[in-house]
């Protein structure tokens, strides 16, 4: 549980999700809630913490900011709370909260424990076989989707990686490839 | 006290009453004061100034809490403004809510609305074609509706007049079915697009693919200049509200013209309970308002009265305008006002591939959003076994994705790479509908808004004619993307409700005939001469064109017209 406590530090500071900024909730007191307000999805501490993870694993840090620098597993959390329907949201929970043991069925270890490659082996495993666990399917796919779209959409990226226009001032329709 | 009273109907007394800002009402707030009239402008929602009140136009799109996407909650209570295309993050607080203003579906029909001080012109598609006497003589060729009381000829000029102002981008592309207007520069067409315009250009003499035309400043000129508008900077974010007025709305241009003058009072908050009548003068004097904020009932006088309220609207305002003279709403003699309305049939889209011309992409955004194919069905004659016939877009851009099969770092590395495929080809329908008696919207008989106004119940449905049309559509366009050589080509129904096209016109239409109309040739009440209609209430039927420019063609016209008119004594 020493690795929490580098996070919880970090997440006492003004919390800047994918660039959006978002103040901490005055209630944040090592309670194991998590440290974004939700208003439909039951979140623990530590199912943030394995979100972390689990697209830190799937965007990992490079020579360029991954997830968790990004906080897009905070992204993930809020689409999830906000955007979607309710039969979705509770099978993003089942998916989660089953997936530590999905995860030792497959690697013989809980997932917060394995190593980089066998995290990765996990969830190309679930790429492979989608019809297997549809709860965990469902979780892993918007979990994946969210993050994709949190992080192409990140301020990090679209000033750094694929500049977003938002003057571009042209249009060219014979501009050459 | 009998001085007070004198005084405070003086401060409410005009010499014109304007009732919307929309995009007609707008263009009326101008003429009236640029001719010299004391001009009031009533607006039912709050005011909107141009570029302060666009709180998201310089958002990026991180700046959206859920990039742009509305919640889940947010779709299920207003699932009406959550089908309209334009309504997101970004732009929602244009729109109305679908609990804020209720009113009665008999069917099944999305009224999309924008009460703010320029209401839906700052939302509209900004796409714009004159109408040609194809369209005008319609209704008399095909027997349905009424003979439009105008012609091309009538209207001609005041294209003219409110294209130059505006700021229209289109070619002069030499089409009797979509006459030329004055234009800015086009954007021009793509790669992909202009190869679809030769093929059909070989294929078929009647079919033009041109270059979309819109109220877009693609270079503008003084005029543009003098109303603080500058040049068009393909940002495509247009719901937004444009800090360049790069778009024509009622806010960056015909709105703070008028105020120029000093001749403008804007009075936003003001719902319309009614329009006025007096018997003994035989005319309307004034106009009933709730203010929304102290929900006071106030009384404002003008010799002549525009009902711009948007086309549904200005059909509930006259039918709660009733009195000894009109129990059945004002100018209602003949029982037809809030009949015969129509709409534009949007249910058809396809989509296809195409695989040549890949040496070229396009970079930066056209505003335009593409080309556009004018009407080519019955033109000349009838030569189907529906009326009339359709419009269409027709766009073409490369499909860009990103591969997402990876993890890790295989897929970061992936997520910016932009891998390049097709282009990808889009069109969709714009199809006349016959306006029917039985297409109307009326006074609900027991229910009434938050001002005590009765609501409005809608009954407008799609028809035979318009399911045919739209087979037509999916085999002819089929063919046409055949010949160009597309592939993967995909017919899809859109399930678009009536009233999602947001160009529902009629119910007060124009005609020759006081028994068979409620407006004559210059927009005016045949019999209350005083009120005109010159917002999409005044269609007699619908053309396929984006409606907004003959609104406002129309309303210039009826001003002009209406200040002659009061100068001779004749209002």
């Amino acid at each position: 549980m020493n690795q929490l406590i580098p996070r919880r530090t970090a997440i006492r500071n003004l919390l800047i999700i994918a660039g959006g900024a978002m103040v901490l909730p005055a209630c944040y007191n090592k309670s194991g809630k998590p440290t974004i307000q939700l208003n439909n999805l039951s979140l623990t501490e530590e199912d943030e913490l394995f979100l972390e993870i689990l697209c830190e694993t799937l965007v990992p840090e490079t020579d360029s900011p991954g997830a968790k620098s990004l906080k897009l597993h905070l992204f993930v959390m809020k689409m999830v709370d906000d955007c979607y329907k309710a039969e979705d949201q509770q099978m993003f929970i089942n998916g989660l909260k089953k997936f530590d043991a999905f995860a030792k069925g497959k690697i013989g270890k809980s997932f917060l424990e394995a190593s980089v490659p066998e995290r990765e082996e996990v969830l190309k495993g679930i790429q492979k076989d989608k019809e297997k666990d549809k709860a965990i399917h469902k979780f892993y796919q918007i979990t994946k989707s969210k993050t994709i779209q949190g992080y192409l959409n990140s301020e990090y990226v679209m000033t750094n990686l694929v500049k977003y226009e938002l003057v571009p001032g042209r249009y060219n329709g014979y501009f050459p490839v | 006290m009998a001085n007070i009273a004198i005084d405070s109907i003086k401060e409410r007394t005009f010499d014109a009453i304007v009732i919307g800002s929309g995009i007609s009402g707008g263009w009326a707030a101008k003429e009236f004061t640029e001719k010299g009239l004391k001009t009031l402008v009533l607006e039912r929602g709050r005011n909107v100034e141009h570029i302060k009140d666009y709180p998201t136009t310089n958002k990026f799109p991180y700046e959206f809490e859920h990039r742009n996407e509305m919640p889940f909650k947010d779709k299920e209570a207003n699932p009406i403004a959550n089908r309209c295309y334009a309504y997101g993050e970004d732009s929602q607080h244009f729109f109305v809510k679908d609990n804020e203003h209720p009113y009665v579906q008999e069917k099944p029909f999305d009224w999309i609305r924008g009460y703010q001080v320029g209401g839906k012109s700052l939302l509209w598609a900004r796409q714009t074609q004159r109408w040609s006497d194809f369209d005008f003589e319609g209704p008399a060729r095909d027997g349905f509706s009424v003979d439009w009381p105008i012609r091309y000829k009538d209207i001609a000029p005041w294209y003219t007049y409110v294209e130059r102002f505006s700021g229209i981008a289109g070619n002069k592309d030499g089409l009797a079915e979509l006459p030329d207007g004055d234009f800015l520069p086009a954007f021009p067409l793509n790669a992909a697009e202009n190869h679809f315009r030769e093929v059909i250009k070989g294929k078929y003499p009647n079919r033009h693919v041109i270059s979309a035309r819109c109220a877009h400043l693609s270079k503008p000129n003084q005029i543009h200049f003098d109303q603080g508008r500058g040049q068009c900077q393909n940002r495509i974010l247009c719901q937004r509200g444009c800090p360049f007025g790069g778009y024509f709305s009622s806010n960056a241009s015909t709105l703070p013209w008028a105020q120029k003058t000093g001749k403008l009072t804007l009075r936003p908050l003001s719902v319309v309970h009614s329009i006025i009548y007096d018997s003994k003068k035989g005319k309307a004097v004034g106009v009933k308002v709730i203010d929304t904020t102290t929900k006071e009932e106030i009384d404002f006088y003008a010799d002549v009265i525009f009902v711009n309220a948007s086309a549904i609207n200005t059909n509930l305002i006259l039918l709660n305008s009733v009195s000894d003279r009109f129990p059945n709403g004002l100018g209602n003699d003949n029982g037809l006002l809030g009949k015969y309305m129509a709409f534009h049939n949007y249910s058809a889209a396809i989509t296809a591939e195409f695989e040549g011309q890949l040496q070229y992409k396009t970079d930066g955004r056209n505003p335009a959003s593409g080309g556009y194919i004018p009407r080519f069905r019955n033109v000349y004659k009838q030569e189907t076994d529906f009326l009339r016939g359709y419009a269409a877009a027709f766009s073409a851009r490369r499909k860009e994705w990103n591969d997402t099969n990876g993890v890790g770092e295989d897929l970061k590395k992936h997520l910016i790479k932009k891998e390049l495929g097709p282009w990808k080809i889009g069109s969709h329908m714009m199809g006349e509908t016959i306006p029917k008696e039985n297409n109307q919207v009326k006074l609900d008989s027991s229910l009434k808004d938050s001002w005590g106004i009765p609501q409005l119940s809608i009954s407008i449905d799609y028809d035979e004619n318009d399911h045919k049309m739209r087979a037509d559509y999916f085999e002819q366009m089929k063919d046409m993307f055949e010949s160009a050589g597309f592939i993967n080509i995909e017919t899809r129904i859109v399930d678009r409700r009536p009233g999602n096209d947001i160009h529902e016109m009629g119910g007060v239409r124009m005609g020759k005939d006081s028994n068979t109309s409620l407006l004559n040739e210059w927009n005016q009440l045949h019999s209350c001469k005083n009120v005109f209609v010159t917002d999409g209430a005044c269609m007699t039927s619908t053309g396929t064109q984006n409606p907004s420019l003959t609104y406002m063609a129309l309303t210039a016209r009826a001003c002009d017209y209406a200040v002659a008119q009061l100068k001779k004594g004749n209002l």
